[in-house]
């Protein structure tokens, strides 16, 4: 037993130190899929798979809130408007034209649009749909996307067991004079309504699908579309397959035949699947210590986003110099590129670049990378200054190395901060509303729902369920209410970059912190590379891709 | 040996309502909004909306009764964040799943674990008992997590054998994960059916059998083999229980559709109605996984039957 | 790993017969205490395979000890001229992707899963040795009571108990870990006791002692819990892998120690990230874990052969 035993442990040791060594002298990764780019010439195989994030939760477009359900629903239903990818302006698509005229809207549909039932698309559809997604039953998530309507929050608001719903219902202000005309009342002159209505919340949907299959409408076998591809295959948690659908009112447009997805919630395992060849797009994203490696690759792609990643600073426990000296301690750069590492852009305001009339809304105050000297003199101003900080992230990785980073930036000016990291659901609930006394400062992000500043800029108003700051400044909230009554965009712009000067200016109050502008980081094989394209919503639109050989 | 079985089946209804007592207690404990999942608040009046879609301001004894009532009438209720899907339809759709990865994991260790140890003991003290235990206990110290990724690495990526890196579809795509999950319990096996056999291989009916002049061959089949799988077999049903329940980190990995992936994703989620779901699932496969071997044992070792009659 | 109650017994005989050798676990009547002792580390010296496991077992937890006083390096800070700096005398293990020296890392990690894993054991063995010792003292109707209260605490599945358990805390540091851990596996150590306990309680002299009128509390101190210490220090060695291989799961899918913290489990997560390009991040935390849990199996093995005297007989 001895000898015999402890030969076995010698020789179990030696395996494994052989193993270390084999390990650390190869190593490199197998090569990726090849062949060449761009080229042009269609492939005669129009199908791709695609590596989805997540499983989504739901694809009823009114209970859909996270970005896998968003992208299947826009790909197999026909939104009112999409964006242009480039300029983020409505573009038509279900809707052929529209007229605004204050706060009321029509859209105008096409005669086209058809279900895969063989009914037509109308108008009536569409405010069925928006009614469901308002009712206080269905309990959707976004449903405050529609608040904008006139007497939809009271609607949406409404307790069966005290008021009158149905009453409450009447009064919501979408209507369908006829079959291809929709009309909406807002509350007051929203610029951005129509671009809003990109968003999947406001797709339609087919009332005999609904009230026949009920909750279970969404399988592929029961339900119905009315985009350019179908739900061919969704096996849950393990697949989501979309086919072309002939019978789309543009289908001669649309090259792609098949979109096959696996859903792959692990980013390493993502990684090595794309590696393997197994799919052609990895939109599950790239671990970012991993960045590096496969930054070097053609099949890397990276996409600007709309959205900041901040840190919050709780201004009943910061004097303002101090939390104006916080912001010009920490290196943004120096953060992005070495710890974040997916090309981000450096956040020199809460407003994120790539927001319409951002060149009349930065402010330019602050600076991508560190001005040490400048925080010194800021907090030599302020004599009450708080040495000792709370910093307070969430647990995922990435966040704590980047408090870490701020950590060591704002100890060189004098300032200790205590990181305390918390799971997600608890850090969510823990920094409030209201907000929590024990934050000093916190970790945060920010994604815009559309495509106008006001939803970012909305966010600092003394009442905003999103503010944990304790900022509350009359003259931002008067601000931002005049804003939501200009309709001219560059009156508009203006009263934005005021609004940003407040935030992040020279004489800015420093309620936040921003660090960085998002980005989406994919991996995509040189047969679709060209043409697939995310845009700074996270969305992509699968009609208007093409596989070159 | 019925009256037996009986006071046994009659017994999991206090567990199992004791199993469910503890979990949701601790459900209401956890603090966390299943419906807030991004940063972005979710504002009052839906917050109320969907509080009463769910039941969830009701007072918790109520909530408690309606939920007991359901285990008992075999439904789990719906999803807090998949919408349009009930706990029982996620079981229903990822449970086969897992129990299918859990099999092929145990018969990958009982085919190699088995007569690894067998080997083993037969060639007590030689080089191939070295060998065997170097494999043995090599499966029982390396975690999980790194079989797995140098079973990708090697045969997915880098030799490229025709395995793929991920998914369970192909019959190809389920040999990896398979070999992943069953590396600990072969190593258990091989260790234990070593050990067992050496100790029968001692006794005295053994030796009285070779002094009897009996081939070896039928000592060790008739005699030693069957007097030293009983331990394994009573080894093995609380062990398929830990691989059933153990799983997600392999299924993780393999991005394998299994319900281990969904329990841990619904409890950072706090999607309670799923955890609550899933952790009495996997409490009914504890309890009467360990409840059948209870009885295969009464079977299998005639010493209980004289005890049982 | 939770076991069946009813199988108990045999995974007690099931671990004794591992090492080849017969007979069962209980002790016997106990010959002078000192001498046993002696007599049993006598043993477990002659017994080479168990002394190199101990001389690695040492070793490891020495250097998870005194590495983080002496080294130079601070674990939390990052240096990225010294990413992924390879193998060198100032930095035996290499640094990771911001610039960590990893010697000091896994040597902070091993002292947060090693002090999980016995912090976690000895909670196990100290309300094992409780429930146990009343259970099995006592007997009768309150023994029943207390077995089968505690055959539905088997029913809870280990490691989602464990989750559920380190979700109900804000954040999951050592503290967190060493409670979920130790909650969702004193069973086994309960029923160990027991059993013990109830098989001693037959013996000559503890009836004499009673005879004698002595309390309980001295029948329990000094004639039985001594006689269970075998047993017990066996137990630890065969436990501690079991709660650092669960710290380690937990930690890997994000659900216990949380990176820039090291656990073994936490490095073996950010390791897995990178592996392509540098396999040495993930293979380094798992050998620190395997390396723990095999020298933990041989010093158990060992141990078990040392303690019983009834097992010399190869």
């Amino acid at each position: 037993m001895r000898t015999r035993s402890s030969i076995a442990l010698a020789a179990l040791l030696v395996a494994v130190a052989a193993l270390v060594a084999a390990g650390c002298g190869g190593g490199s990764s197998s090569s990726s899929s090849g062949g060449s780019s761009g080229g042009g010439s269609l492939a005669a195989d129009q199908t791709i798979t695609i590596a989805w994030g997540a499983e989504p939760p739901s694809l009823d477009p009114g209970l859909a809130t996270d970005t896998t359900s968003s992208n299947v629903l826009l790909n197999i239903m026909d939104p009112l408007v999409k964006l242009d990818p480039k300029t983020l302006k409505p573009v038509p698509s279900l809707a052929q034209s529209w007229d605004v005229k204050g706060a009321n809207v029509t859209f105008h549909l096409r005669h086209d649009g058809k279900w895969t039932n063989g009914d037509p698309v109308t108008a009536q559809d569409f405010v069925f749909s928006w009614l469901r997604t308002l009712s206080p039953e269905l309990g959707a998530d976004y449903a405050y996307q529609f608040y904008g309507i006139k007497g939809a929050q009271e609607y949406n608001g409404c307790d069966s067991k005290k008021d009158d719903c149905n009453a409450l219902k009447a009064k919501v202000a979408i209507s369908a004079p006829d079959k291809y005309t929709l009309k909406v009342q807002l509350t007051s002159p929203q610029p951005w309504f129509i671009q809003q209505a990109a968003h999947h919340s406001f797709l339609a949907v087919n009332k005999k699908a609904v009230t026949k299959w009920g909750e279970k409408w969404t399988e592929p076998g029961h339900i119905v579309t009315d985009g350019p591809f179908k739900l061919a295959v969704w096996k849950h948690d393990a697949e989501i397959d979309l086919a072309k659908w002939n019978g789309w009112r543009d289908a001669k447009d649309v090259k792609l035949q098949r979109a096959n997805g696996r859903i792959i919630t692990d980013g390493t395992t993502a990684v090595q699947s794309f590696e393997a060849g197994e799919v052609d797009v990895n939109t599950t994203g790239i671990p970012p210590s991993d960045i590096p490696r496969l930054k070097q690759k053609d099949t890397y792609q990276n996409y600007p986003a709309l959205g900041t990643y901040y840190y919050g600073i709780n201004v009943k426990n910061v004097p303002l110099n101090e939390r104006r000296a916080m912001a010009f301690a920490i290196d943004r750069k120096e953060i992005i590129d070495n710890i974040a590492q997916a090309d981000q852009v450096p956040a020199t305001g809460f407003s994120p670049k790539g927001i319409p009339g951002f060149s009349q809304i930065k402010t330019d105050y602050l600076e991508p990378t560190a001005d040490v000297s400048k925080a010194k003199s800021l907090l030599g101003k302020t004599p009450n200054a708080k040495k000792n900080v709370t910093l307070f992230v969430n647990d995922s990785p990435g966040h704590k190395e980047i408090a870490i980073a701020v950590q060591a930036a704002w100890k060189k000016i004098g300032i200790n901060a205590t990181i305390k990291q918390m799971e997600w659901a608890q850090f969510l609930e823990f920094l409030g509303p209201p907000p929590n006394k024990a934050v000093d400062t916190y970790r945060l992000g920010w994604i815009g729902d559309y495509v106008d500043d006001i939803n970012f800029l909305e966010l600092w108003t003394c009442k905003s369920g999103n503010n944990n700051t304790n900022y509350c400044n009359p003259k931002y909230d008067a601000l931002i209410a005049k804003a939501r009554q200009t309709a001219d965009n560059a009156e508009r712009y203006k009263i934005y970059g005021q609004a940003e000067q407040m935030l992040t200016g020279p004489n800015g109050d420093f309620p936040i912190i921003p660090i960085y502008w998002y980005t989406y980081v994919t991996q995509e094989a040189p047969s679709v590379k060209d043409s697939f394209n995310i845009n700074l919503l996270d969305q992509f639109d699968l009609s208007k891709v093409r596989v070159v050989s | 040996m019925t009256k037996f079985i009986i006071r046994r089946l009659l017994w999991t209804i206090p567990v199992l309502l004791l199993v469910i007592l503890f979990t949701f207690l601790m459900m209401r404990q956890i603090k966390g909004n299943p419906f807030r999942k991004t940063e972005r608040a979710v504002p009052a009046a839906i917050q109320a909306n969907l509080d009463r879609k769910f039941h969830l301001k009701d007072p918790w004894y109520e909530q408690y009764a309606n939920y007991v009532k359901g285990v008992f009438s075999f439904d789990l209720g719906p999803s807090l964040v998949l919408r349009n899907q009930s706990v029982n339809d996620i079981v229903k759709s990822h449970f086969p799943v897992s129990l299918e990865l859990g099999a092929y994991a145990f018969i990958f260790a009982i085919i190699v674990g088995v007569p690894l140890g067998v080997l083993a003991a037969l060639r007590a003290n030689k080089p191939t008992d070295y060998i065997a235990m170097l494999v043995a206990n090599a499966g029982f110290a390396v975690p999980s997590f790194l079989v797995a990724t140098l079973l990708i690495y090697y045969f997915a990526v880098k030799w490229d054998v025709g395995v793929p890196t991920s998914g369970w579809t192909t019959w190809q795509s389920k040999i990896l994960p398979s070999i992943a999950l069953g590396f600990f319990p072969m190593a258990y096996f091989a260790r234990l059916v070593r050990g067992t056999m050496l100790e029968t291989l001692q006794q005295d009916y053994v030796r009285t059998a070779r002094a009897k002049g009996l081939r070896r061959q039928r000592i060790v089949g008739l005699h030693v083999l069957r007097n030293s799988l009983i331990p394994v077999v009573t080894a093995a049903g609380p062990l398929l229980g830990a691989v059933i329940t153990g799983s997600f980190i392999i299924e993780t990995i393999f991005a394998i559709p299994g319900i281990g992936r969904y329990y841990v994703s619904s409890v950072s989620a706090r999607d309670y109605s799923v955890t609550m779901g899933l952790t009495i699932l996997y409490a009914v496969i504890v309890i009467f996984g360990n409840l059948f071997v209870d009885i295969l044992y009464g079977f299998l070792d005639p010493r209980t039957r004289e005890q049982r009659t | 790993m939770a076991v069946n109650p009813q199988q108990e017994e045999f995974r007690e005989r099931a671990v004794v017969a591992d090492t080849g050798a017969p007979g069962m676990s209980t002790a016997g009547a106990p010959v002078r205490q000192t001498s046993l002792w002696r007599d049993a580390w006598l043993r477990y010296r002659a017994n080479k395979a168990a002394v190199i496991a101990a001389i690695f077992f040492i070793a490891l937890v020495a250097y998870v000890i005194i590495v983080p006083f002496v080294s130079p390096y601070d674990p939390y800070a990052v240096d990225f001229s010294q990413a992924y700096a390879p193998v060198s005398l100032k930095h035996p293990l290499g640094c990771d992707q911001y610039g960590r020296d990893l010697f000091t890392r896994v040597a902070l990690g091993g002292r947060v899963s090693i002090g999980i894993g016995f912090a976690a054991t000895i909670a196990i063995m100290g309300i094992g040795i409780v429930y146990g010792s009343i259970s099995g003292f006592i007997g009768g109707r309150l023994d029943n009571g207390m077995m089968r209260f505690l055959d539905a605490l088997y029913g809870l599945p280990y490691l989602p108990f464990a989750i559920i358990v380190t979700q109900l805390f804000r954040t999951v540091n050592i503290w967190v870990m060493i409670i979920a851990l130790t909650i969702a596996s004193w069973f086994t150590a309960a029923r160990v006791v027991r059993g013990q306990i109830i098989s001693l309680k037959e013996n000559d002299y503890v009836r004499a002692a009673r005879a004698v009128g002595a309390r309980w509390y001295r029948i329990l101190g000094r004639h039985l819990l001594p006689n269970t210490l075998g047993v017990l220090i066996v137990f630890v060695f065969l436990e501690l892998p079991g709660v650092i291989l669960g710290e380690a799961f937990l930690s890997f899918i994000g659900l216990g120690i949380n990176p820039p913290k090291a656990s073994w489990g936490s490095l073996a997560q950010d390791g897995r990230d990178v592996y392509l390009a540098h396999p040495s991040m993930i293979l380094i935390p798992s050998i620190a874990i395997a390396w723990l849990i095999l020298s933990a199996f041989f010093i158990a093995d060992g141990l078990r052969d040392a303690l019983d005297p009834r097992t010399r007989e190869t």
